[in-house]
């Protein structure tokens, strides 16, 4: 019987090509951006998950409590070592801490090589090793980390370097400073992980390094993101039940701080996702992306619902005759369910095939290394079968039931009108579905593009434009680099040098709790210490609201603070803050010299912090370099050179402010790449499917359009009937779709404290975009009807 | 075989009720060759529609081999025509993305016959209608006639009790319309039941009774000698 109907299911296809390649290129696109949707979310899903107890790790992160509440997904460093002593609730507990983008030197016969590593390397304690399922190809991991000066490096690492991955008891050195032994290899870190180092050194030469304050015992004032301790519970220990006695620390530790901190256990499963401790891929993103697949599945298959009711009454006579035949109506219901099977198997071999051309694009968007694995990919597997099943289903039931329910002796003789086939009005309400979709991800793409375009446009309080930052290198002597300062700022074509620890706006972020002046508490709020010389307001071109800028020092002697500092600290005015003293980090004071006008230090999604401006020279991490952009093709060799010559050991590095800040809206970039590739896809599926409406269209008016012809009718007048038609549908499904997608992306946009309002011109240019592509896809189906030769058509009749 | 009696049948849109069978009865015995004749519009096709379980009736009883079957549902319905009842229709009705060998395959398939039993029974009725030749033809690639012969085929590959015919010489010339009418006649020799429509008093001429109707009802007999 199925041998049957495939049969029939592939001649008929033969024969209606067009049909035929409409819905398969249709659902093959739609099914195309699923497997890749599906892909990014499995991808993504899968962080972290191939530890062996994975559901027992979790990370130790901080809520710090001031005047508001911030997130920190780290601990003061002598958290771990403590509970590990105090408490008996885990299996282990790990201490980590990172510096990313080290300089790694490896000397080999003489010959001495530099690599610079972004991911950087990372100090960790051995049990590091025992709770995550990071297996060592050589070594023990007992006792690779135990003594100073001692590396694991991986696989990959090992061959980039040596050459061979017989590397144990090879050296390299770290930031030109410190020798490390290797005495382990690991097997290399898999993509789908948020510990991407792949250089591990052993604790305790943290203990002997210039960054010891991670190791001491009292250092519960801070808290740094660059360390992360995490515990392998046992089983059966409930987060509860450690939490509760975790604030004893606090007590313990931190009774006079008005940080007020609540530590808590997050479970590994939530460490990629939750924004609000850095985790990278909030969820909320993968479900939108998750509908946006659903919505394509929805709109192929509107497409084919509608091709093959307007097609119905062709295969009537087929029905007809089965039923005589002694056919019943549910084996003509899975006859149509096998055509439909058919087209669905070929579009998902397209879209398999359109996957894998893809596939490297979405990598690159994504800064992702996934891949596809359609045979041995266990959840591809079932994945891609279901798939398949939902869109046979959901596209083919329709269509089946009507042409199954024909009467026989109304179909044998052809009275079957429009009303049999579900009427126009279903496919209508299918079009006006399928523009709604479309017109949703339109609004929202134009959403995000303005709110991307808000936030690199608007005033940020300084200049981003034509400044390069360049690290001083971690280990210079400040007097090198005040000399180095000089230099730089005497090439042709640099304006201004300053020294800082980062931009105005930067991730980077050091906060802590500041004393005001004769004040005897401490301030409630947190206030953002940027650490800047005297060319810093000049260089990003920021300005005063009162007094003047700070002089020149090797220490910090005076202050710039901002607008908001001034307003939290209750002063009436930015002049009542000159001259009064700031008191931060323990014992270190300055006086406000001037108040900077209000900038933004992070991005839009975040509030304007309390900061500080001041010349703390430890901190000095960056130049930034104001240039001529008329003269950036011989500047930027020559700051090169420069840096160059004061280290000759070092890698050279720079980047542009405004691509720096620009990188805060990553994932906002990434989703408007997928929304506007989604977007055109959906709309293209539409077209698709309007293009077969309008032909089945024309063919049925051809009798109404010729006696209207003869009648008198002009060419435009015919045109209008079409017009009227698709305007009306476009407008029904404006009306449906513009309060959805206003109310989604207002929601979407309430994650910037600084966003845009949606105004009238979003849904104009959506709808005027629409009604473009409708125009365009219906003109030529629409004017050959209307041109047609009335005598010619009249005689077909 | 067939015994109806007070056979209803209205045909109601919005405004208009068009009464198309007005409690007609009649019988057919097994192995007659009934003509039944009439106007356009008398009610011969819903006749035939109701006789081939295509329709029901609207009141009245339909007893087909002692069984009342007027109330079937249809899957009742379907089942009793496809093992019973054969169909040749005056535009032939042949599927056309089928092949001859596959449109007369078709009914064996619905009757659930295994593979290798339908070949061998299609190839024996294709060789009966001398359309053998044609078997791997698409019907649009025959003659008139020749898709008559292949609808004929196809109405007795399962051999069933009884044939409708709806003027099965309509469409077709003089000496295909004799030749399909001969077939029917040896049918009939056979032993199969024929109620035939036709506008034709020629082709009413092979039957053994004509049944002339009017107005949804049954005016006239003939019997033939």
């Amino acid at each position: 019987m199925f041998k049957n109907y495939f049969k029939i299911a592939f001649r008929n296809l033969r024969k209606n090509r067009v049909y035929g390649s409409i819905n398969v290129l249709g659902l093959a696109l739609s099914m195309a951006c699923c497997i890749l949707i599906f892909t990014l979310v499995k991808y993504h899903l899968s962080f972290d998950n191939f530890h062996k107890n994975a559901d027992r790790i979790y990370r130790f992160v901080t809520e710090q409590q001031r005047d508001q509440i911030s997130y920190a997904p780290s601990v003061p460093p002598p958290f771990g070592k403590a509970f590990r002593t105090d408490y008996d609730f885990a299996e282990d507990v790990a201490r980590i801490v990172t510096f990313r983008n080290a300089l790694i030197n490896i000397k080999e016969r003489n010959e001495e090589k530099k690599f610079k590593e972004t991911e950087g390397v990372s100090y960790a304690e051995p049990e590091f090793f025992n709770i995550f399922n990071f297996p060592l190809l050589q070594g023990d991991k007992k006792t690779a980390l135990t003594e100073p000066n001692t590396a694991v490096i991986t696989e990959h690492l090992a061959k980039k370097y040596f050459g061979t991955t017989d590397v144990i008891n090879k050296t390299f050195r770290y930031e030109n400073r410190d020798n490390f032994k290797i005495t382990g290899v690991l097997k290399d870190i898999p993509s789908n992980t948020d510990l991407k180092s792949e250089i591990y050194l052993s604790w305790v030469s943290l203990i002997h390094s210039q960054n010891d304050w991670y190791t001491k015992d009292d250092a519960w004032g801070g808290i740094s993101t660059e360390l992360q301790c995490y515990a392998l519970l046992k089983p059966n220990v409930s987060i509860a039940q450690v939490e509760k006695l975790l604030p004893a620390y606090v007590t313990k530790y931190r009774a006079d701080s008005k940080n007020v901190h609540h530590y808590k256990l997050q479970p590994l499963a939530d460490v990629h996702f939750d924004a609000r401790y850095n985790g990278v891929m909030e969820k909320r993103n993968l479900w939108i992306l998750s509908f946006i697949g659903l919505f394509l599945i929805i709109t192929a298959c509107v497409n084919f619902i509608n091709l093959a009711t307007a097609q119905a009454l062709k295969r009537a006579k087929e029905v007809g005759i089965r039923k005589v035949l002694g056919s019943l109506r549910g084996q003509l219901f899975w006859q149509f369910i096998a055509e439909t099977a058919l087209i669905t198997i070929m579009a998902t071999v397209v879209a398999i095939g359109l996957s894998y051309l893809a596939l490297p694009s979405v990598n690159e968007w994504f800064k992702t290394q996934m891949s596809i694995h359609i045979f041995s990919d266990i959840l591809m597997i079932t994945f891609l079968p279901l798939l398949a099943l939902v869109v046979i289903f959901l596209a083919g039931s329709y269509p089946g039931l009507i042409l199954s329910g024909f009467r026989p002796v109304s179909a044998l003789k052809g009275k079957l009108s429009q009303q049999h086939i579900g009427g126009f009005n279903t496919r209508r309400t299918l079009i006006v579905t399928q523009f709604a979709i479309s017109l949703m991800l339109i609004i929202g793409m134009i959403v995000i593009t303005q709110q991307m375009r808000f936030a690199k446009k608007s005033d940020l309080g300084f200049n981003k434009d034509a400044i390069v930052m360049i690290p001083t290198g971690y280990d210079s002597a400040s007097k090198a680099t005040k000399a180095l300062q000089n230099e730089l700022a005497a090439i042709p074509g640099v304006q201004t040098v300053s020294q800082c620890s980062d931009a105005p706006s930067s991730q980077n972020m050091w906060a802590t709790t500041i004393k005001f002046d004769t004040r005897t508490e401490s301030e409630l709020f947190r206030t953002s210490i940027k650490a800047g010389d005297d060319q810093y307001l000049k260089t990003f071109d920021m300005q005063l609201a009162a007094g003047r800028n700070i002089f020149p020092s090797d220490s910090v002697r005076e202050l710039l603070v901002n607008q908001t500092l001034v307003k939290k600290l209750g002063l009436q005015s930015p002049e009542e803050a000159l001259g009064k003293k700031i008191f931060f980090n323990g014992d270190i004071s300055g006086t406000i010299a001037g108040v900077v006008k209000d900038f933004h230090d992070g991005s839009f999604h975040e509030d304007i912090n309390a900061t500080l401006i001041t010349t703390y020279t430890d901190n000095y991490n960056d130049y930034a370099v104001k240039i001529n952009m008329n003269k950036i093709k011989s500047v930027l060799p020559a700051l090169e050179k420069k840096w160059n010559s004061f280290h000759p050991g070092k890698i050279y590095e720079y980047q542009f402010l405004d691509e720096q800040i620009s990188e805060f809206y990553e994932t906002e970039g990434m989703m408007l790449k997928l929304i506007t590739a989604f977007s055109l896809i959906a709309i293209f599926i539409g077209c698709l499917g309007l293009y077969g409406l309008v032909s089945f269209m024309a063919a049925q008016k051809t009798k109404e359009i010729g006696i209207r012809k003869v009648l008198g009718s002009s060419v435009a007048e015919i045109l209008w009937i079409f017009g009227k038609e698709f305007g009306s549908l476009i407008t029904i499904a404006f009306v449906v779709a513009a309060p959805i997608a206003w109310w989604l992306m207002n929601s979407w946009l309430q994650d910037f404290k600084y966003r845009i309002s949606i105004g009238i011109g979003v849904f104009v240019l959506a709808i005027a975009i629409i009604l473009f592509i409708a125009m365009a896809t219906v003109a030529y189906q629409s004017i050959k009807a209307a041109m047609a030769n009335p005598v010619k058509s009249l005689r077909t009749e | 075989m067939i015994k109806i009696t007070n056979l209803e049948k209205i045909y109601r849109t919005e405004e208009v009720e068009t009464v198309a069978l007005n409690k007609l009865s009649l019988e057919v015995k097994e192995g007659e060759f009934v003509a039944v004749m009439g106007p356009s519009g008398c009610g011969k096709s819903t006749l035939l529609n109701i006789l081939g379980l295509l329709d029901d009736p609207d009141a009245g009883s339909f007893v087909f081999n002692g069984i009342e079957v007027a109330k079937f549902n249809e899957r009742k319905r379907a089942d009793l025509r496809k093992h019973n009842i054969g169909f040749v229709f005056q535009s032939f009705n042949l599927i056309d993305e089928l092949t001859v060998f596959e449109n007369v395959e078709l009914p064996l398939i619905y009757t659930g016959v295994k593979s290798s039993d339908r070949k061998k029974r299609v190839e024996e009725v294709l060789d009966k209608v001398q359309i053998m030749h044609r078997r791997n033809h698409y019907p649009q690639q025959l003659s008139g006639g020749q898709q008559q012969r292949v609808a004929v085929a196809r109405a007795v590959v399962n051999n069933p009790k009884l044939i409708l015919a709806d003027e099965p010489t309509g469409n077709l010339d003089s000496s295909n319309g004799n030749e399909v009418m001969q077939m029917l006649t040896d049918l009939n020799e056979q032993g199969t039941t024929i109620v035939m429509v036709t506008h034709s008093e020629h082709d009413s001429r092979y039957s053994h009774r004509i049944i002339r109707m009017l107005d949804g009802q049954t005016v006239l007999e003939n019997i033939m000698v």
